[in-house]
């Protein structure tokens, strides 16, 4: 059994002293682990990760990262195993091109030069940004500036990967795009908390959802068990992806053994009813 | 993020001082600020901070009012150092002890001492007036007594934007820090300065969109929500205070008995004792605050 | 529609940005009518912020550049009137709630329209409660606005620009910065806008599946034009065209045209573009148990 990357131990998260907003987590994440943390805002889910990077310290309970206790490390040391993208590029860019910006992480890291080179190589072929390598940061529009502040912790080659709502102001084919290089992450060995309220990156691309709810871990579950949990998805305001809820009612009705997570997946289900094939092929 | 708060705003509550008009309480600083500046009687002075003193307890205000101090009292005693040994008071100065390079003279303390007390006793009314008002009230007060409708509008949006910006910088400083910024120094301004300012300006810009869009613009006669209801307490604060005021005038200006600088004597004792706590609460306050900034 | 006289009509309007080399407009033609719900969809730089900045005359007033054609907005021509003049016909929300925020409580906020038009102070508090109420957030006046959570700021701006008696609110991607608690708030204020109000309401918006369930037409751009204009569900069956503009359809409209494309299947009707036309073309195709 390979030893967690991440684990909380009895985690408690006190603000001032007197407001609670994370109670007793207890949580294992394992290397190469796709998961999606939800949960409305101020349901203590943005404080729990925050205690990752070390950002926060616990009130009480533990944090480890690969073995070792956050408490007496600083935001710096960690920042070398555990990357945090923020949600708005634009609290982390101020450099004057793209390059630069992509040199910053593993200059503070004290890398010898050669090496901060070849990482923002790496990044501006791993995230396409190769025709904007020159621009300013800030003159890219935002779904791909949202792509350099990724790139711009990718080139820390953190052990872990946490997106801040990575899709948040994003259009169709750049959420494509990061769907994508989520894959790609975990493929290089990464794991990847993604912190979001995308509802069709939590059914498509993550492969464990951890709930929080009112401070509280609430449910920790595969996708298809979370989806099919009425109850659950209502009381965090979440609301399942339309293929989902179809599937989820015709469920319900006894018509359907489980819920479909993508349109992909439903296609062999609901093919025979229109007489067409049930396995996927050329049409 | 929690935690963030600017030191000078209203502190809620419920005592005379909160309940009595904006106006009169704007007259009464603005009156000190005139006395204080017309007199050096360390007496008169002490008077009015111990005055001061007496409306912040009625208001209950003196922890925050407390915790402002804190970082502006230390600044002020730098005022007796370098006046004791550089009076800003005409000549012949009288020498009371000599500490190596410096002199502390009879005149440098008195000078230092009474600005001081100006300074306190000017912040103190201030202070317990915007501690005890709605912002709101203060700033249809001050449009009611005639400041323009923009300035106005521009003094609430600063207002406003200080704790947006503090709390910005909060962020942006964690979110540099997860990319390994050492979080001092001068390598660390630009990424910590350089997305909060653009992020303003973004800020400013949509937000004169908005406003248009809501006819701010618009040439025709503005009319004002907030207002301010002024009762008969009210006048009669404000008479009395005016009177008071004109009364105190009257006779500071018209006593030269009142000049102390040079029948108050400072005993040399007295004069190092001084001079050095000032200068240790200083450079205290100084280490303290660099710690602080680098712990950041 | 055809003897109706438009509330807002584009004619042949082009634009380009002060500095730009293409234009951000290119001859967009639109008849919009009272009432309706316009869902604006589109790419990052399609056009849809642009578009949306010309109908309370922001561009040409505010913003520099080269305007052709026409915006007339209740008879209006926007190039005759300036933005401040408009905003009792047009209101506007924009997609950062904070940053059309500046006062010191939700009341003033509101206030400072009616301030601007110069209403009585006397008429401001029964149109504050009123605007307040619209939107969810009564009891709420005294607060600072920045206390409020991202989707009260959103529907505190919608309150503002209500109380000026806008016929029409245009909605620049209202719910892209809140949570979805937020998000079903702001959508449920809109909806019960132009259901009970009859107000018209333009929005862009990238939740296709949220706008397949409330608008009544969707418009699609893709480099500065118009390519879509309809129902949704005329627009949405147009998948391939979507795509290409790099846009999605609903889910179910997906699964319904792939399985007519890429499965053989016999759908044989329109496209659902909703989870409940889906659910009543498929459920009665399971055999045996119904409840």
């Amino acid at each position: 059994m390979t030893n967690p990357v991440i684990e909380c131990q009895n985690v408690w998260h006190i603000y001032g002293g007197s407001v609670t907003a994370v109670q007793d987590v207890s949580l294992k994440i394992y290397p190469g682990e796709i998961i999606g943390i939800i949960g409305q805002n101020g349901s203590g889910k943005t404080t729990l990760v925050k205690h990752f990077n070390g950002l926060l310290k616990p009130t009480k309970g533990k944090v480890l990262v690969n073995g070792r206790d956050t408490g007496p490390m600083r935001v710096q040391e960690l920042s070398a195993s555990v990357g945090y993208v923020f949600q708005n590029p634009n609290h982390q860019l101020f450099a004057r091109t793209v390059e630069a910006e992509l040199e910053f992480g593993p200059r503070n890291l004290g890398l010898p030069e050669d090496e901060v080179i070849d990482r923002r190589e790496k990044a501006i072929e791993f995230f396409g940004l190769e025709p904007l390598r020159h621009s300013h940061p800030y003159r890219i529009g935002f779904p791909l500036r949202k792509l350099v502040g990724m790139a711009s912790v990718y080139t820390m080659r953190p052990a872990v990967f946490i997106l801040d709502e990575p899709t948040t102001g994003q259009d169709n084919v750049t959420t494509r795009i990061v769907y994508r290089l989520i894959h790609r992450l975990r493929d290089e060995g990464s794991t990847v908390l993604c912190v979001a309220h995308d509802m069709i990156l939590l059914a498509e691309v993550v492969e464990r959802m951890v709930v929080m709810r009112d401070s509280l871990l609430i449910a920790d579950a595969r996708p298809r068990e979370v989806f099919s949990d009425r109850a659950l998805m209502g009381s965090t305001h979440l609301l399942p992806p339309q293929i989902t809820e179809l599937t989820l009612r015709l469920k319900e009705q006894g018509k359907l053994p489980q819920v479909s997570l993508s349109v992909s997946e439903s296609l062999d289900v609901f093919a025979p009813l229109f007489g067409g094939k049930s396995e996927g092929g050329q049409a | 993020m929690r935690g963030v708060v600017i030191p000078i705003s209203m502190v809620p509550g419920n005592s005379v001082i909160h309940r009595i008009s904006p106006l009169p309480k704007l007259l009464l600083a603005g009156c000190v600020l005139v006395l204080s500046f017309s007199t050096r009687n360390p007496a008169i002075l002490g008077a009015l901070i111990v005055l001061g003193m007496v409306m912040v307890s009625v208001a209950n205000i003196w922890k925050p009012f407390l915790r402002v101090m804190a970082i502006l009292f230390p600044i002020l005693l730098t005022l007796i150092t370098l006046q004791s040994i550089a009076p800003a008071f005409p000549r012949p100065w009288t020498p009371i002890v000599s500490m190596g390079p410096f002199t502390i003279y009879q005149e440098g303390i008195y000078s230092g001492v009474t600005m001081v007390e100006r300074a306190t006793s000017m912040t103190i009314f201030a202070l317990a007036a915007i501690m005890t008002t709605h912002p709101s009230d203060l700033f249809a007060s001050l449009q009611k007594i005639g400041m323009p409708y923009v300035l106005n509008f521009i003094l609430t949006m600063t207002l406003q934007l200080i704790p947006i910006l503090q709390k910005e910088f909060t962020t942006v400083l964690s979110a540099q820090k997860s990319r390994g910024l050492k979080g001092t120094g001068f390598a660390a301004v630009l990424p910590s300065m350089v997305p909060v300012f653009v992020g303003a300006i973004e800020r400013v810009q949509q937000l004169s969109i908005s406003l248009e869009s809501r006819a701010f613009g618009s040439s025709g006669a503005k009319t004002s929500y907030r207002s301010v209801k002024v009762s008969w307490v009210d006048y009669l604060l404000m008479l009395l205070t005016t009177f008071g005021t004109c009364g105190l005038l009257y006779w500071i200006i018209t006593d030269p008995s009142l000049d102390w600088s040079r029948t108050l004597i400072f005993a040399p004792w007295l004069a190092i004792t001084l001079f050095t706590l000032a200068t240790i609460g200083f450079l205290i306050f100084v280490i303290i605050a660099i710690r602080v900034v680098l712990r950041a | 529609m055809s003897g109706e006289k438009p509330i807002l009509e584009i004619k042949d309007l082009t634009f380009t940005y002060a500095g730009a080399e293409t234009p951000a407009l290119k001859n967009i033609n639109l008849q919009i009518f009272e009432g309706e719900y316009v869902a604006l969809l589109g790419l990052n730089g399609s056009g849809k912020t642009t578009l949306q900045l010309c109908i309370n005359a922001v561009i040409p007033h505010m913003i520099m550049g080269d305007m052709e054609g026409s915006v007339t907005v209740q008879d209006l021509d926007t190039a005759e009137y300036p933005t401040r003049e408009l905003a009792k016909i047009v209101g506007v929300v924009f997609d950062n709630p904070e940053f059309q925020l500046s006062q010191m409580s939700v009341a003033e906020e509101i206030a400072l329209g009616l301030e601007n038009l110069g209403v009585a102070v006397e008429e401001m508090n029964p149109i504050i409660h009123e605007v307040l109420d619209i939107v969810g957030l009564s009891g709420l006046g005294d607060r600072s606005p920045f206390e409020l959570s991202g989707g009260q700021q959103q529907r505190l701006s919608i309150a503002a620009a209500l109380a000026m008696r806008p016929q029409i609110l245009v909605m620049d991607e209202p719910t892209s910065n809140v949570d979805p608690i937020g998000k079903e708030e702001v959508f449920a204020v809109a909806a019960k806008l132009n259901r009970e109000r009859k107000m018209t309401v333009i929005m862009a918006e990238h939740e296709v599946e949220v706008m397949a369930a409330y608008a009544n037409r969707i418009i699609v751009m893709d480099h500065g034009e118009v390519i879509l204009n309809g129902t949704p569900t005329e627009v949405f069956s147009q998948l391939d065209v979507l795509e290409k503009a790099g846009l999605r359809v609903p889910q179910v409209t997906e699964m319904a045209y792939r399985l007519e494309h890429d499965r053989s299947a016999h759908w044989n009707s329109v496209y659902p573009v909703t989870t409940e036309e889906a659910f009543q073309r498929i459920a009665p195709l399971f055999g045996g148990k119904h409840d």
